[in-house]
């Protein structure tokens, strides 16, 4: 088996959204951490390597800045990933790369790829990250490295250099079979991320981190995606919580409040 | 100004057609495979070309893509957001290092740019940019119009080129055919339902009110107390209602990103201090167990 590859991303938070008083986004105060489907990803690349072998490697590329905000949350992230079954992570972080520009993201990962002596037998990524959400990535960087891809795998087995996935389609499970190597995103539904235990996480220290920056991958700097305004999206509900001395009541005026507002027909 | 719109399904063909109408004026090029592909006659009308491949392999997808892609010199790359339609795409963003972005909700095109919307942070905000043409632009499905098919153009049939990737089976999922995105009144249900036979008092009050029920992610995809294809959430349906009745639903981002688009979102569970009361119209602080009957009860009455 040659090397599992697990792609990462520190991403910003949804769950912690933060504004300025105009709406804008207050992206710089919003905290970073990893992205919840790549937990799954992870887990499934430590599944793999407890039963073929090989080294898990994990690549992480953060673009979005200020970096000297960002390191806490960078090296929880990383630590994360360790924790639970990547041995090896490469991080490339500068604030000279174009934040969240996908075309950029690819560049830099497959050039890492090439350039860092890995010799890839599978690349698994996440469908989609917390924060931007497209799932481009990965089919991206098969594209790059000419490698086959299987998208939205809900399951995977790979045995005698070949992989045979479950891809989850809108109505339809199907069943596809390729060689190795090959690029897979997976669902959440692929498997359940075991919490790493104190050994793993006090190994996780001690593990192998490269760093790396824009100057180390100039080839993919070259931004096209310009970013005009982000601002956050306000819940204007009416809040009110309908009282009354007992259930009937309620009922009674839950149910001519929904014929005022023109919703049910009764 | 060239674009090219690419489908898997019929109506997304029809929506994208659409979009790129909408979008800008000049020749309009279409791909339609899998699915759609057998409707490449029908809707070559409405476009300059229309280019079709029975398979829906997206290896092979992207195998067409590419000829067409070089052939074609398109500015803009339209479609809908489908699964093998991403795949297909993002393997062509990557091959040409085209921009690409998907969910968008509106775009406009501009000197040799397209500027479009589209929600960030689980929906939590929208995120306005830029990029420069050529470039990918998937709609969420249901922001345009579809247009009337018509036949009567030019078919050009495609092949599939080599694929590594094989398929070796299919099968149906379970399904409840339900169209959870169409429906006027959805009821959803969550963990305040302790076992799936009670999840029988949504349906009744769903019946009573002509909607349908669906679940959060707990009900529908852990559980499977329901079919897959009603679970709300940003990974399941999103919809947008004229009355959404949460119940036992305690209002976890995922699942509220995905209801936001209701008019009136109703909230009824038995803890004051659940967050979906601050996300909706009306909230009912009690327990279901109790409130159900008696609101089903209610509206019969009244229905007479």
């Amino acid at each position: 088996m040659g090397d599992i590859v697990v792609l990462l991303k520190a991403a910003l938070n949804p769950e912690m959204v933060r504004s300025k008083p105009d709406g804008t986004l207050d992206q710089d105060a919003i905290p970073l951490k990893l992205s919840d489907i790549d937990r799954n990803a992870v887990e499934e690349a430590a599944k793999l390597k407890q039963k073929l072998g090989g080294k898990v490697i994990g690549i992480m590329v953060l673009t979005v800045g200020p970096m000297a905000k960002r390191e806490k949350d960078l090296k929880m992230a990383v630590q994360e990933a360790l924790a639970k079954g990547v041995d090896e992570a490469i991080v490339v972080a500068d604030d000279r790369l174009t934040p969240g520009d996908q075309v950029q993201t690819a560049k830099i990962i497959a050039e890492v790829i090439r350039n860092s002596g890995i010799n890839p037998s599978i690349i698994l990524a996440s469908e989609a990250t917390i924060d931007e959400t497209t799932g481009q990535i990965p089919g991206r960087v098969a594209a790059k490295l000419g490698l086959p891809y299987i998208s939205f795998a809900r399951s995977i087995e790979v045995a005698d250099g070949k992989i045979i996935a479950e891809r989850d389609l809108e109505e339809e499970l199907e069943k596809v079979e390729a060689e190795l190597p090959v690029v897979v995103s997976v669902t959440q539904e692929i498997n359940q991320p075991r919490p790493p235990t104190l050994i793993q996480i006090r190994r996780a220290a001690r593990k192998p981190q490269k760093r790396l920056g824009a100057d180390d991958v100039k080839q993919a700097i070259g931004t096209k995606r310009v970013i005009l305004e982000r601002r956050i999206v306000t819940i204007n509900r009416k809040q009110q919580i309908i009282e009354g001395s007992n259930l009937e009541e309620i009922a009674d005026k839950l149910i001519e409040i929904l014929e005022k507002e023109g919703v049910i027909k009764l | 100004m060239k674009a090219l719109i690419v489908a898997e399904y019929t109506r997304d063909a029809l929506e994208g057609i659409k979009a790129a109408k909408t979008l800008a004026t000049g020749s309009t090029i279409l791909l339609v495979f899998g699915p759609a592909s057998t409707e490449a006659e029908n809707l070559s009308g409405l476009v300059d070309k229309v280019y079709t491949l029975p398979s829906r392999n997206p290896e092979a997808v992207y195998n067409a893509l590419r000829r067409v892609y070089e052939d074609e010199k398109p500015d803009l790359i339209l479609g809908v957001v489908s699964k093998n339609v991403k795949d297909s795409l993002s393997r062509l963003a990557g091959a040409y290092d085209l921009p690409m972005s998907t969910e968008v909700l509106e775009a406009s095109v501009e000197d040799g740019s397209v500027k479009y919307k589209r929600g960030i942070l689980s929906e939590r905000a929208y995120s306005i940019e830029k990029v420069p043409m050529p470039a990918i632009i998937l709609f969420n499905p249901r922001i345009f119009e579809p247009e009337e098919a018509r036949p009567g153009g030019e078919v050009v049939k495609l092949d599939e080129g080599d694929t590594k990737v094989k398929q070796i089976g299919i099968s149906k999922k379970q399904l409840s055919g339900v169209k959870l995105e169409e429906a006027e009144i959805v009821v959803g249900v969550g963990r305040g339902f302790k076992k799936k036979e009670d999840l029988k008092l949504a349906f009744e009050l769903a019946e009573l009110l002509g909607g349908q029920v669906g679940g959060s992610r707990p009900i529908a995809a852990d559980f499977k107390w329901l079919p897959e294809d009603a679970w709300i959430g940003i990974s399941g349906k999103r919809i947008s209602p004229k009355l959404y009745i949460a119940i036992g639903i305690s209002g976890a981002p995922q699942h509220m990103s995905a209801v936001m688009g209701s008019k009136v979102i109703v909230a009824v569970n038995k803890d004051k201090n659940a967050p979906i009361f601050k996300q909706a119209d009306y909230g009912v602080v009690a327990d279901l167990y109790q409130f159900l009957p008696i609101l089903i009860k209610k509206i019969r009455e009244r229905k007479g």
